[in-house]
């Protein structure tokens, strides 16, 4: 019989290249880190492989993203807001947009009693275009000319960019701009409001200065008259874009403002658009605020001639089926 | 065309409105209207072969930064205390004003300002006492907005450092 030392012996020179594998392969499963690392090379493709057979990790990953994101708002909730900034404007908006098309059907239906000349023609105009009776209205009576739009860094008040319309008298942007921040700021240092909410709107005379805020940009918009409460879409689109677009230049923005230069033209472009004359087309000079169509026709002058013509046409037809009942 | 914030520091009377009047406008004026809330002016200078604007906001002077509205501070890229030769206590106001901004914004250069040097016979403040700051590391310059005596360098040394940054 073999001593316990000679069978050892044996065992080493039979199975030492296997003892060594299982010895390697020990080390490996008792290592977290080697483990981890191992783990780390398939991780992805797993996930995609489990994710393609059915929803099991899914659910079972549903539990920690929502505590994982629950922490996270809890922690920062600016961090989230910021985040999701760019994809919340259109979603809340498409939801607007749906509650406001029955607004606009119901508004539609009443306007469409209205029989007047003008009214007659915004009809057929509606048919013609397809679109609602009663957006055509609001487009008709509303007048109002974007003369400049501001993009202020918000941090430091610096501008970034600056367009003013024709025959503005605009003044000097940098100190605008800053004026506009400090004046956000001091009146949410004096009146104690939340940290995230800020000043929308200035009213002076006829000038309306709508300003719109971004995480890291300001938008602030003068204009003069009326303006459809639609073209705040556009300027909330307009920034939202900004914010996509120009994301290092901002986080690296140190003063200078050469990188904002490309969006100039999209800026130019909304100035150029945002505006409507009592005439319906541009208009070099801003037409005085709440000055409408309405106003400018003298009165009862529509209902009259729509009379006489419409009598003048019985009384055709009347002759007409005289002359021909009688042949 | 580069753009930097600065805010101009201190307690109330000093002499910021003047020094930036003087500076951006080379006038000055002894009439005293103190400055509610902030104020904001604008210089372009030639600094290093660099076209900078200067953007500055002349904050109302309180006695504590505690009663500094914060928020005006927001972005600056530096920042410059003043303080009145003729009263020693505005000298510890502009101390506590950067011991506290300095705790909040980091690396921000600035430069203090001992004005009204013109004023010679009432001086309240030790020369000892400025030279041992400078010692310290402090940035001095002895300026007077009556006379523009260091003004204009005192705001290009500012400009300098922040470029440097």
């Amino acid at each position: 019989m073999q001593s316990p030392d000679e069978l050892n012996s044996l065992r080493t020179l039979i199975l030492a290249p296997e003892q060594l594998e299982i010895s390697e392969l020990k080390e490996r499963l008792n290592d977290p880190g080697i483990r981890a690392e191992e783990l780390s090379r398939i991780i992805a493709e797993a996930i995609v492989i489990r994710a393609s057979k059915d929803h099991k990790l899914a659910t079972a990953l549903l539990p920690t993203i929502e505590e994982v994101i629950r922490d996270s708002v809890k922690r920062d909730p600016k961090f989230l807001a910021d985040s999701i900034f760019p994809i919340i404007g259109p979603a809340i908006r498409r939801s607007i947009a749906e509650s406001l098309r029955a607004m606009v059907d119901s508004m539609n239906t009443t306007l469409e009693h209205t029989f007047s000349w003008r009214g007659i023609k915004w009809r057929i105009e509606s048919i013609r275009t397809g679109r609602p009776f009663a957006e055509i209205v609001l487009m008709h009576t509303l007048v109002y000319r974007m003369e400049q739009i501001f993009l202020i860094h918000k941090e430091t008040g610096l501008v970034l960019q600056h367009v003013a319309a024709e025959s503005v008298d605009s003044k000097d942007a940098d100190m605008v701009s800053a004026m506009l921040t400090a004046i956000q700021d001091f009146v949410n240092d004096s009146f104690s409001a939340k940290e995230d909410s800020s000043l929308q709107n200035l009213n002076l005379g006829e000038l309306t200065i709508w300003v719109e805020q971004s995480p890291r940009t300001i938008l602030a918009s003068v204009i003069r008259g009326t303006p459809p409460q639609g073209l705040k879409t556009v300027l909330k689109e307009i920034l939202e874009n900004i914010e996509f677009e120009y994301n290092s230049a901002l986080n690296d923005f140190k003063g200078d403002a050469a990188p904002f230069e490309p969006c100039r033209p999209d800026l130019q472009y909304c100035l150029s658009q945002a505006q409507k004359t009592d005439s319906g087309r541009d208009a070099v000079t801003p037409v005085p605020a709440r000055i409408t169509r309405a106003e400018r026709t003298k009165k009862g002058q529509g209902p009259v001639l729509f009379i006489y013509i419409a009598a003048a046409l019985c009384i055709a037809i009347i002759v007409i089926g005289f002359i021909l009942s009688n042949l | 065309m580069i753009q930097k914030k600065i805010c101009m520091l201190g307690s109330f009377a000093v002499g910021k409105t003047s020094l930036v009047r003087r500076f951006v406008e080379n006038m000055f004026s002894d009439k005293y209207m103190t400055t509610i809330g902030v104020k904001i002016d604008k210089k372009m200078i030639d600094i290093q072969q660099q076209s900078l604007t200067l953007v500055i906001w002349d904050i109302a002077g309180e006695n504590g930064f505690h009663q500094i509205h914060g928020t005006y501070l927001r972005g600056m890229s530096g920042y410059i205390l003043v303080a009145d030769k003729t009263r020693t206590s505005t000298l510890d106001t502009v101390i506590n004003i950067q011991k506290t901004v300095g705790q909040a914004f980091h690396n921000v250069p600035c430069v203090l300002l001992m004005n009204k040097m013109d004023l010679t016979g009432q001086w309240d403040v030790e020369e000892s006492t400025i030279d041992k700051m400078q010692q310290e590391g402090w940035d001095i310059f002895r300026t007077s907005a009556k006379t523009g005596q260091n003004v204009e360098e005192a705001f290009n040394k500012l400009a300098v450092r922040m470029l440097e940054k």
